[in-house]
């Protein structure tokens, strides 16, 4: 089977059992929040597998996508679907204001990531920015919450994120990506316009996390600053990404499916010892598998897409 | 008003150095970013908690003792981990993920330990009634904390700039290849610098419960954001940046408290982005690595 | 030759805080000359090379690329127009296949030029095409660098110690088609430490101490200067 189609194969298969399974377990939250952190670990995927950019602030993409949907619905008015692309938006335009970052080298970028969230997050909930933004005293999108509809706007944003992920590990640009990744200096020698490549996948991973955000604004209809600004929002994503293996297709489904799936067994009411677990895995990983669970069915002889 | 904020800033200013100093020198040596840094200066506050809760230790007392225990520590666990992250195909973003890992385990070790409440230490430990300066009165543990930072901070520099283990620091610092070419033992040196950054976190851990109101297992995110602000603010690699930078941290901290109260939380984080993307070598910088 | 030479350099100064790695250098490389570009260690060799592609941006001076200024360009347009390098420590893309480096480039360029295919058999990696880059020896490596360079069919290739660490028949191999890039019409200028394998090359070289040019002439004429020898001494070689 050519690998598009194995590809292709991947992602209506998740998409369906992102359909099915809360129809024979009834949890939707629960299947929510695993389609939330799929998306997002893609968008981690996205820059840090394809640039080799670490975005520790990553939430603030998200943040800002959920505060976007939400101002355009109680400020513009707009259906929630409509505001869904603008929360999708609004992260994009952060994303063009943060885009100088990229001039940094790695460590900086990661480091200047995670303060620029934080610092969107305490002008969004700063109290003297109440009548704008509701500073610290949060959302309410009761008016229109519907859980079911916006359960599947967030299958069709998982199904866009998937196949972003697909075209990328398929066409030539994720391989001029991959190029500018392994070595900058060569790949701007051969032509490549490192620049605007690394804003290009910057801005669709700021897209993603916005999109995201925007629906899960939507599908809790309640929240404060805090709830969507959470670093352990970016740290999960990373960390389950890294678990799983960049720059694939199947490395971050991987890693998500298993450890969501811990989290949910110990990390809901013994968050330290989950927290204590993902921090050994990364030490160890870094250590004796960088290439992240993928690799040892690559190492197999099993396509990771 | 303002000479009680720029006195205190320049107390805290101290403190904020010796924390960014740790961080600066492990960066400046071994080429890591420690991201965990934060995070052992909060173990440091919580040795001096339970050290003076449990043992009824005066918290200079533990600061001796927890810099010596970190050093000893640092050193020890160096060659566990670091030649195999140099030996990486990016040892700057696999450091900064290893260190991320850490971060996390101490965090939650700190939670599994001590709980998640926010402990601090009876402050008149150091002297019940204010100090006066400059005509402002201070608590004294802020004068006592500032002073011994300083105390600290000059022990740092005699160590780099007059002793022969200093200068072949400072050597590996300046060139790591040429250092390891000139048959220095860089290997052992940048095994005690990284044992001596984490004694300067642990010694001001232990001065932090005083500073900033108590510690608890969360501070360490926030110190190491603080941290790397402070020494970017005055220039990787560069020791005596991170006083400076420290200070102008310090002062603008106490400036914004004093005027603009309600937008404190930004600065450490508005600080390093513009300092970043405005003058990314630092203000005595002579290079950041630009992508 | 007579022609108009295809790159002029002028007074390039390139600072580092207060050090200045360049200072005021010019040069002229002819289509088809071979340039040696010699000098002791931190003379400005490299920073030469990183500042005519690109890499870095001069602080004064010109760089002319036959009629284009392209001292302000950024390296992937100053690679389109035709000027391309290699890398002291070759700098392939490790997890690509060495025909996907190639291609990288290929698509990429923008002049007419060889293949990918002819590239790789030119540079003798076609029985390697589909290894992982990362996965080459050295030699290798700097053999793909030069046929990733190759690629964009550059009118002016500058080259960095490719022979540093290669054997002697590698060395023969890259002399050799060093040789042929030159006759099929591209200027070189070769950075080398191995006088030997300059000379295989050309009898022109330029030596820069201390950024600047100190000498510009014939080898033979280099090794009798009295300044050249003193600062090759002086260095200890």
């Amino acid at each position: 089977m050519p690998r598009v189609w194995s590809g292709a194969a991947v992602l209506v298969v998740v998409l369906a059992l992102c359909l099915v399974l809360p129809q024979l377990y009834a949890n939707q939250f629960l299947f929510f929040d695993l389609m939330v952190y799929l998306a997002l670990a893609q968008g981690v995927n996205i820059l840090y597998g394809f640039t080799g950019y670490l975005p520790f602030g990553y939430v603030g993409f998200f943040g800002t996508g959920a505060y976007g949907m939400s101002l355009a619905v109680l400020k513009l008015h707009l259906p929630p679907v409509p505001a869904v692309l603008a929360g999708g938006v609004a992260a994009v335009v952060l994303g063009l204001v943060l885009a100088p970052l990229l001039r940094l080298s790695g460590a900086y970028f990661a480091i200047a990531s995670l303060a620029a969230s934080q610092a969107v997050y305490y002008v969004v909930a700063n109290p003297s920015l109440t009548g704008v933004t509701r500073g610290p005293y949060g959302i309410s999108l009761a008016r229109v919450y519907h859980p079911s509809q916006s359960y599947l706007v967030m299958v069709g944003v998982l199904g866009l994120t998937l196949a972003a992920v697909l075209y990328l590990r398929r066409s030539r640009r994720g391989m001029v990506l991959q190029a500018i990744r392994d070595d900058p200096q060569s790949a701007a020698m051969a032509g490549v316009n490192v620049v605007r490549e690394r804003v290009l996948a910057w801005l669709a991973s700021a897209l993603i996390a916005g999109l995201v955000g925007g629906v899960f604004a939507w599908q809790i209809s309640v929240f404060y600053p805090a709830t969507v600004f959470d670093l352990s929002t970016s740290i999960m994503a990373i960390v389950f990404t890294l678990f799983g293996g960049t720059g694939t297709l199947l490395g971050p489904v991987l890693g998500v499916t298993v450890l969501f799936g811990l989290y949910n067994v110990i990390g809901v009411s013994e968050p330290q010892y989950f927290q204590l677990i993902y921090g050994a895995l990364i030490v160890l990983l870094v250590l004796f598998l960088p290439g992240g669970a993928a690799s040892l069915l690559k190492r197999r002889g099993i396509d990771v897409l | 008003m303002l000479v009680y904020a720029l006195t205190a800033g320049v107390l805290f200013g101290l403190f904020y150095s010796l924390v960014g100093l740790g961080l600066n020198l492990v960066f400046g040596v071994l080429r890591m970013v420690n991201l965990a840094h934060g995070q052992f200066v909060m173990l440091g506050g919580f040795a001096a908690y339970l050290a003076y809760v449990r043992l009824g230790w005066h918290p200079l007392v533990t600061m001796v003792v927890a810099a010596a225990l970190f050093l000893g520590i640092g050193y020890l666990l160096y060659p566990l981990f670091a030649p195999r992250l140099a030996a990486s195909t990016d040892p700057e973003m696999i450091s900064l993920v290893f260190f991320f890992g850490v971060a996390e385990m101490i965090q939650a070790l700190a939670v599994i330990g001590f709980g998640n409440n926010q402990r601090s230490i009876y402050a008149p430990v150091f002297g019940a009634a204010p100090v006066r300066l400059l005509g402002e009165r201070f608590p004294a543990a802020w004068v006592v904390s500032g002073g011994v930072s300083l105390l600290a901070l000059l022990a740092v520099y005699l160590y780099l700039y007059r002793s022969r283990l200093g200068y072949a620091t400072r050597a590996v610092m300046a060139s790591r290849e040429e250092a390891l070419v000139s048959g220095l033992s860089v290997g052992r040196i940048s095994a005690l610098a990284f044992g001596i950054g984490l004694a300067l976190a642990a010694a001001g851990g232990v001065l932090s419960p005083f500073l900033l109101g108590g510690v608890n297992p969360g501070v360490g995110v926030g110190l190491t954001m603080t941290a790397f602000a402070v020494v970017v603010l005055g220039s990787l690699g560069n020791p005596l940046g991170t006083v400076l930078g420290g200070l102008i941290y310090g002062v603008s901290l106490m400036l914004m408290q004093s005027y603009l109260s309600e937008w404190t939380n930004l600065l450490p984080y508005l600080l390093l982005l513009v300092v970043l993307l405005v003058r990314p070598s630092g203000l005595l910088g002579r290079g950041v690595r630009h992508a | 030759m007579s022609c108009e030479p295809i790159l002029r350099v002028r007074d390039l100064v390139k600072r580092f805080g207060g050090f200045r790695a360049l200072d005021g250098v010019d040069l002229d490389l002819n289509p088809g000359e071979v340039v040696g570009l010699v000098g002791p260690n931190g003379s400005g060799k490299t920073t030469l090379i990183n500042v005519v592609s690109g890499i870095y941006r001069a602080d004064a001076g010109s760089i002319r690329l036959g009629e284009r200024e392209i001292g302000k360009l950024p390296p992937h347009r100053v690679a389109a127009l035709g000027l391309n390098r290699t890398f002291q420590v070759p700098k392939p893309f490790r997890s690509l296949t060495v025909r996907q480096n190639l291609e990288v480039a290929w698509r990429h360029r923008r002049r007419p030029g060889p293949g990918v295919r002819e590239a790789l058999e030119f540079v003798d990696l076609a029985s390697l095409a589909e290894r992982e880059a990362g996965t080459l020896n050295t030699a290798q490596q700097k053999l793909l660098d030069l046929g990733r360079a190759l690629v964009a069919a550059p009118q002016v290739l500058l080259v960095d110690e490719l022979g540093a660490g290669l054997g002697p028949s590698e060395l023969e191999l890259v002399a050799d088609r060093l040789r042929r890039v030159a006759e099929a019409g591209t200027a070189l200028l070769v950075v080398e430490h191995l006088m030997g394998f300059l000379g295989r090359l050309t009898r022109r070289v330029v030596v820069l101490n201390a950024g600047a040019q100190i000498f510009a002439g014939d080898l033979a004429a280099a090794a009798a200067d009295r300044q050249v020898v003193e600062v090759f001494l002086g260095e200890g070689h």
